[in-house]
């Protein structure tokens, strides 16, 4: 497996999907949760100073209204990415090169991660560094524990959406399909999570499991659902890795 | 230029429960070689075990004097491949998808960028190469397809029915910049099943037949060696001389007016025609054996090779 191949393929990927102009759409939308989150910060300690304490943490609410946005980024980016080669019958070419199922599929995967970490992490810094700034009871260690968090949720959740996103593309050769195949990813385990254990119980869809652990790392409650939340995002990821590897090894075939 | 590059020693390969391949075994010097064979006789399949993406259920293959499969990267990183049924990397322009081929390569971005517009400008390639793919032409997708393979400077090219789908004047272009690659130095393995594109390019010849090799040497030898027909010309060699030759045991295969052209049984036993000859007071003008095509003695090798092969 090589670092080189997979940067070339997530850097590629990435150029191409931001020519799209739903992409370029999805992406703009990214941007206005930490615009206005900057602002409700600025508001906040307005209302602090003035003697009101409006305890609405506006990192904790930045991520949480920012994974929405994320996912449907990582939904328009990642469900056409192996459908198209397939449907282009492309794989082969792949294997012609020092190029293996894994790093085709890392590579993939990355130009899905790569883009929703960034989306979180820095927005996320930011704020984290903009509330450090403006908040006096907040120091430097706090600043640096809030950044790790962010981080932690952040990678956790860009794993698990590309596991979902570029799984669901391996399944077919059709973007629309994938797409179709990805709803499926989330509504299914969600029905069945509210079966067993009904309103409260685990996360097993991955924008269940990232809303879990994002309260837990943040508000620090139910940190037994954040870390059901992590695993689950965890195999989701992995379970898309797997799939995608298994089926371009399949078709990466003369 | 002639050592050995390719070594294939009693293959056996089999895919989905069908035995492919089965006692390949071939070694292949020329700077050109074309593995030729109809549709169906494991040309795909035996590229694949080249590049190490199909393992062998017996055997071994040695590429570059690299082994196989544990040195497939190695090989793939040495080797340029034009696959028939793979397209061109979608998304993107020509140049683009050149440029990430070679990126695929090991090349670094900015040296897979310079790369790939000298491959393009080798290859004929104008402004079209800012153009996306999806709309390219059969010609200009071959010889996308061939910058492709090109790009990281290979020192084998694995070309795959190259000339597939192209008319006849771009046929010609391309089969003289695939000739103008060979005669720069590159060692060159052509897979079709048109005998004319292996005529004009190679020099040895890995002819399969259902699975198996039915001739693996040079062209020249191929042709030459087999017995092929004696044509003669001149006057009284009519249908009554021919069907004199005939009681003599000779296969008549044509005569024509005042030609005539037959197998002997023997290639060395001509004197039985001169003493028909003689007997009919005919005038021989011209008494040779016809060179044959290249087509000719791949089909006469096949029919050879049939019997004991492999199913389908």
């Amino acid at each position: 497996m090589s670092a080189h191949v997979i940067t070339a393929i997530a850097r590629r990927e990435i150029t191409i999907a931001l020519r799209r102009r739903l992409v370029k759409l999805l992406f703009l939308i990214n941007l206005v949760p930490p615009i206005v989150m900057a602002v409700i910060l600025i508001v906040n300690m307005a209302a602090r100073q003035a003697g009101f304490d409006l305890e609405w943490d506006p990192l904790l609410r930045l991520l949480q209204i920012q994974a929405g946005p994320v996912l449907l980024l990582a939904l328009g980016i990642g469900t056409p990415l192996v459908a198209r080669d397939r449907r282009e019958d492309v794989l082969f070419l792949y294997a012609t090169r020092p190029v293996t199922a894994w790093s085709y599929t890392l590579g993939k995967t990355m130009a899905v991660a790569f883009p929703a970490v960034a989306l979180l992490v820095v927005p996320g810094i930011l704020i984290a560094i903009l509330r450090q700034g403006l908040m006096e009871e907040f120091g430097l260690i706090d600043s640096l524990m809030l950044c790790g968090k962010v981080l932690v949720a952040s990678t956790f959740m860009a794993w698990g959406y590309s596991g979902v996103t570029v799984g669901s593309s391996a399944a077919t050769k059709k973007a629309r399909w994938a797409l179709f195949v990805a709803f499926l990813c989330f509504a299914i385990p969600g029905a069945v999570s509210k079966i067993i254990w009904g309103n409260d119980g685990y996360a097993l869809d991955a924008g269940r499991a990232a809303e879990d652990l994002l309260a837990a790392l943040f508000d620090g409650d139910f940190v037994r659902y954040g870390v059901v939340g992590a695993l689950s995002l965890a195999v989701w990821g992995g379970l898309g890795a797997f799939v995608t590897a298994a089926r371009v090894q399949r078709e990466m075939r003369p | 230029m002639n050592e050995t590059w390719i070594r294939i020693d009693n293959v056996r390969l089999s895919r989905g429960g069908r035995l492919v391949l089965e006692g390949i075994t071939s070694e292949l010097s020329g700077r050109a070689i074309g593995l030729v064979g109809a549709n169906g006789a494991g040309k795909s399949t035996l590229i694949g075990a080249l590049l190490g993406v199909l393992k062998v259920d017996s055997g071994s293959i040695r590429v570059l004097d690299l082994e196989l499969p544990h040195m497939a990267m190695e090989v793939r990183a040495r080797a340029g491949v034009m696959a028939e049924q793979a397209g061109v990397f979608p998304g993107g322009s020509g140049v683009d998808a050149v440029a990430f081929a070679g990126m695929l390569s090991g090349l670094s971005r900015r040296e897979a960028l310079r790369k790939a517009h000298r491959a393009l400008d080798a290859l004929d390639v104008g402004e079209e190469r800012y153009r996306p793919v999806r709309g390219f032409s059969t010609g200009m997708r071959q010889r996308c397809k061939l910058a492709m393979s090109l790009v990281h400077d290979p020192e084998i090219l694995i070309l795959d029915e190259p000339t597939v789908g192209l008319d006849p004047a771009g046929r010609t272009q391309f089969l003289n910049l695939i000739r103008d690659l060979r005669d720069e130095g590159r060692r060159i393995l052509v897979s079709t099943h048109i005998m004319q594109d292996a005529d004009f390019l190679c020099d040895d010849i890995l002819l399969l037949e259902s699975g198996s090799v039915a001739y693996s040497g040079s062209i020249n030898a191929l042709v030459d060696t087999d017995v092929g027909m004696v044509v003669a010309s001149g006057e009284g060699l009519d249908a009554a001389f021919a069907e004199a030759l005939g009681q003599y045991g000779y296969s008549i295969r044509n005569q024509d007016g005042e030609r005539i052209a037959f197998e002997p049984n023997d290639d060395r036993e001509l004197h039985r025609f001169w003493q028909l000859a003689a007997e009919r007071g005919a005038e021989v003008r011209l008494l040779g054996r016809e060179l044959r095509s290249l087509e000719d003695a791949v089909v006469h090798a096949m029919k050879k090779a049939r019997g004991g092969t492999v199913e389908h």
